[in-house]
């Protein structure tokens, strides 16, 4: 079992955000070894992914650059995601069931990082966060304005649940609109996210062309 | 969609009520309001305002008709040529209470004469205002016969929901500024959630599943909210709904300016259905002793 794996079948019991330090105590063990197949993954060979293309879809090719957004944590997606292969709705669960992605609790967070890479100053700064039992100000990098609707769920289910794509592959999906993050430290935003972007790829998806379909 | 609809054939536009509508229409939201049953108490303005965020403009304001309130209850006392000693025994009689939002008009007089196709008709049937897409030309609200467009003529955030009410805006829906024209929605927003709930379980939308914020607030059920696709194309795919089979009970037909009962006695009527709009309010007659 691959650490993703690994990491998917212990994600249902740490959704909660309430989860206090002496539950995370009381799961040492798991952890432990956890961490310990972590170690071994480092050295494993990475198994060569064969990239066939996303079916029933035409990627959009708009780009973006902006000012970046700082952060108070500099969080590294690109260790998270391309060194560790863990899948983007592990954090971002509730990408597939609901309007946001969402920002992960702070237990899912401290579920790994209170034995993972503690002596890191990154991870110190956001156990302190934990003690203080205060969320890390976030802040917002893909804000769309106050009159669009737009619906994590209905994009995850058209491009891969209800598209036989494998799951493990979402990244490929939601780089469609947020770029590359697996290859960013900080997200940032590197696509346009306007109107047009998003017609482009109705037009070429067969996407609906509704006005009160996307504005309110 | 709809917009290529009105761009490539904008003078067929409006000949599409009498042949039964321009859309191939995925539902066709409509209500059916009992005026027997609604006794003036307003409750279902108050939810309006409450799931709409509809600006609370104040006392000088709403009296120079500035108001923002998408539903209103209009006032007719029975007995209007009593003379005016006896106002004191009419009011006795009583007043009659008429709810009023958009009628959603299948051939709306406000889409035509939007220059920027603001507001147009949605395959769901709803006549819909585009906020971000509106120039406040104000052209609609005077095509309206029903005056049930109502126009920001201010920026009413600040006044409005001074912190902490900010809190209590519905996130569904935006916020609309100045120079923009708002109506009713048929509370679009429940009506995409019930569609999106309906998506990922894999099934259609159910009749009674979601109803307007009016609606549900109604404390006498005055109002019937569903969908007449039924009516519209006989035998076509959904089970009849409740204010579908409300609209067949009362003999009134969509599409038409005259209806042809054959009991006078029922009650069902649209409001200046004369003018070939072709509302999708029914209103059922008040019926009292005299
Ligand atoms: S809530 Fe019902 S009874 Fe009250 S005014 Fe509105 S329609 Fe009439």
């Amino acid at each position: 079992m691959s650490v993703t794996g690994l990491l998917f079948s212990g994600h249902s019991s740490c959704t909660r955000a309430d989860t206090v330090v002496d539950r995370g105590i009381r799961r040492l063990p798991v952890l432990v070894t956890l961490f310990v197949l972590c170690a071994f993954a480092f050295f494993l060979p990475q198994p060569a992914q064969a990239q066939s293309p996303i079916p029933n879809a035409v990627p959009p090719t708009d780009t973006y650059s902006g000012p970046r957004v700082e952060q108070p944590i500099e969080f590294p997606h690109d260790v998270h995601v391309e060194q560790n292969g863990i899948n983007c709705m592990y954090c971002h669960t509730y990408a597939r069931r609901s309007k946001v992605a969402g920002i992960p609790p702070t237990s899912k967070c401290m579920g790994c990082h209170l034995v993972i890479a503690t002596d890191k100053p990154r991870i110190q700064k956001l156990t302190e966060y934990w003690e203080k039992r205060e969320p890390p100000p976030w802040n917002k990098v893909h804000d769309l304005p106050d009159f669009v609707h737009f619906n994590h769920e209905k994009h995850i289910d058209r491009f891969v649940l209800g598209n036989d794509f494998p799951v493990e592959r979402v990244k490929e999906v939601c780089a469609f609109c947020h770029g590359e993050v697996k290859n960013m430290t900080v997200a940032e935003k590197s696509r346009p996210l306007t109107m047009g972007f998003c017609q482009r790829c109705h037009q070429a998806n067969e996407g609906p062309f509704d006005c009160w379909k996307c504005h309110k | 969609m709809s917009l290529q609809n009105i761009i490539e054939n904008w003078s067929s536009y409006r000949k599409g009520a009498e042949q039964g509508g321009h859309h191939n229409y995925e539902h066709l939201w409509g209500m059916v309001i009992d005026l027997n049953k609604c006794t003036g108490c307003g409750a279902c303005v108050t939810a309006c305002y409450a799931e709409n965020n509809l600006a609370v403009v104040g006392h000088e304001k709403y009296s120079r008709n500035l108001g923002m309130n998408w539903l209103r209850i209009e006032r007719y006392w029975d007995e209007p040529d009593l003379g005016e000693e006896s106002v004191a025994e009419y009011q006795h009689h009583g007043a009659s209470f008429l709810p009023m939002h958009c009628q959603h008009c299948s051939s709306a007089t406000c889409e035509p004469v939007c220059p920027v196709a603001a507001t147009y008709h949605t395959p769901d049937g709803l006549n819909a205002q585009v906020y971000n897409r509106c120039v406040g030309s104000r052209y609609c609200s005077n095509n309206c016969p029903y005056r049930l467009r109502y126009f920001n003529f201010y920026s009413y955030y600040e006044e409005s929901w001074p912190a902490p009410l900010h809190m209590q805006l519905n996130p569904d829906l935006t916020v609309r500024d100045k120079g923009v024209m708002e109506k009713c929605t048929f509370c679009v927003q429940r009506i995409r959630t019930a569609k999106d709930t309906a998506r990922r379980e894999r099934r259609k939308v159910r009749d009674g599943e979601f109803t307007t914020a009016c609606a549900q607030t109604c404390p006498t059920s005055a109002m019937t909210f569903g969908d007449l696709l039924t009516l519209h194309t006989p035998g076509g795919g959904v089970g009849e709904t409740e204010a579908a089979s409300l609209w067949k009970k009362h003999q009134v037909e969509l599409g038409k300016s005259r209806q042809q009962k054959q009991n006078p006695e029922l009650r069902g009527y649209r409001v200046f259905e004369g003018l070939n709009t072709d509302p999708r309010v029914l209103f059922l007659e008040r019926v009292r002793e005299v």
